[in-house]
């Protein structure tokens, strides 16, 4: 069997029939810098159209450009970033950032660290970690352009975020993982499940790690742009059984979290997970954990 | 290094004070903090609250948020068309002909910064002739020192390193 037809198969036993597909362009507006309705004007003069996304307060589909989205003026002044509509959601998932001390475990390239300072606006803190020093010139990159003011990056694996001595009231994990077709071409020839499974246990570590910084009362958003059971639901459900954490109910784009995976019962909360099948967006998974009481 | 950055400012005719104990070097780099940041940050961080800008062989090289703060107080400044915005944040030097209005000196060899039509900094240059001096429109009278577009050349540099 192809490597394409054997994960094929596997969507199909979790209910979703393989397509192909191609995620639009999306930018979201980085409302603390801009009044959005003018960064509107301002692009729709610049002959690009935008379609506002249904399920995110400042996202927008790229309908057509007639200049790149990167290279205007507005982008360079840090009025709006270009980031893929799934990966806008797991920031929205936090209740009251403002002045909140903030984990963002998993930062680079930054995009939802400025997605943060920006809904923060700019107050609070953000500690933005990441473990590849080539990546944080990126991450900086982006922080200076869109005039992030509170945060403090530094260089750390997220699995040992508790050298740090702090504890967050929020704490973002969009942890590394195995990706998705829809944005990867050549994701079935590179990926085979012991990539899958050697991402999950990473995952896992990062997760034990997250929790044990996160104050009693504080909130864990958890993402992977993965369709890989063993990196979404399996992952929660062994937090859920191991970390005293467990899956709170939240309202965004995409289905329900499985319960059932290849025969497998999982903890029933592990529904409160949304799994997004690749379409109009990238592949996607995420869910909020609190510390159970 | 307050005086860097009055320094600095003062290229442009501004005045800029910020507070000496708020002001952190990392490797070269200065950042600005705030009271919050001052009190949580550790010592071996890599980028921290408002980047200012680096010292590489004893010269300042200024962030854009740097140029920002610096366009919100009275500086020498030009503000230039449409046109003439895209050419400067694409790296290119300022004719005179896309110069809408000027503030501050307009002497040769002073810097100004660079402003569009919504009065966003675009960067600095440096003036090559007087600008109050009737010249050929079709000169080049500011030189492009730095333009807000080298986030986008070095995101291309970023994405071809290995």
């Amino acid at each position: 069997m192809t490597s394409r037809g054997f994960f094929a198969q596997r969507y199909a036993l979790m209910g979703w029939k393989y397509a192909d597909a191609k995620p639009r362009q999306a930018i979201r507006v980085n409302t603390a810098n801009a009044k959005e309705l003018e960064v509107l004007k301002r692009l729709e003069a610049r002959g690009i159209e935008l379609e506002k996304i249904p399920f995110l307060e400042n996202g927008y589909w790229v309908r057509k450009a007639k200049v790149s989205v990167g290279a205007t003026t507005e982008y360079l002044l840090g009025l709006y970033s270009i980031q893929e509509a799934a990966a806008q959601i797991p920031v929205t998932l936090f209740t009251d950032l403002k002045d909140k001390l903030v984990l963002d475990a998993c930062a680079a390239p930054g995009g939802k660290t400025v997605q943060l300072a920006d809904l923060m606006r700019n107050t609070g803190m953000i500690v933005a970690l990441d473990i590849e020093k080539g990546r944080l010139a990126a991450l900086a990159n982006q922080l200076e352009r869109c005039r992030v003011q509170n945060t403090v990056v530094y260089q750390l694996d997220a699995r040992r975020a508790s050298k740090l001595s702090l504890r967050f009231d929020r704490v973002l994990l969009d942890v590394p993982c195995s990706g998705n077709f829809a944005t990867d071409r050549e994701w079935f020839h590179r990926r085979t499940l012991e990539d899958v499974e050697r991402n999950a246990e990473l995952q896992r570590e990062i997760l034990a790690e997250a929790v044990r910084v996160l104050k009693d009362d504080g909130e864990l958003v958890y993402s992977t742009c993965s369709l890989e059971p063993e990196e979404d639901e399996l992952n929660i459900d062994w937090a859920a059984k191991t970390l005293e954490v467990e899956p709170v109910k939240i309202d965004c784009f995409g289905g329900i979290g499985l319960t059932d995976v290849f025969g497998k019962k999982l903890n029933c909360l592990v529904a409160n997970c949304r799994r997004i099948w690749p379409e109009q967006t990238q592949g996607f998974f995420v869910c909020k954990l609190r510390k159970r009481v | 290094m307050t005086k860097l950055m009055s320094d600095f400012a003062g290229r442009f005719g501004a005045s800029l004070s910020l507070d000496e104990n708020l002001i952190v070097e990392r490797q070269s780099r200065v950042f600005l903090l705030n009271n919050r940041l001052k009190g949580l940050v550790l010592r071996d961080f890599y980028y921290a609250g408002v980047y200012l800008g680096k010292v590489k062989n004893g010269v300042f090289f200024p962030s854009f948020p740097l140029l920002a703060m610096i366009a919100e107080r009275r500086a020498n400044r030009i503000v230039v068309d449409e046109r003439t915005e895209w050419l400067f944040v694409c790296g290119r030097d300022i004719f005179r002909k896309g110069i809408i209005t000027v503030s501050g000196s307009t002497k040769r060899g002073a810097h100004t910064l660079v402003l569009n039509k919504g009065c966003e900094c675009l960067g600095f240059g440096r003036i090559l002739c007087n600008l109050d001096a009737e010249e050929d429109r079709r000169k080049v009278v500011v030189k492009n020192v730095s333009d807000v577009g080298d986030f986008l050349r070095r995101e291309r540099k970023h994405h071809h390193s290995p």
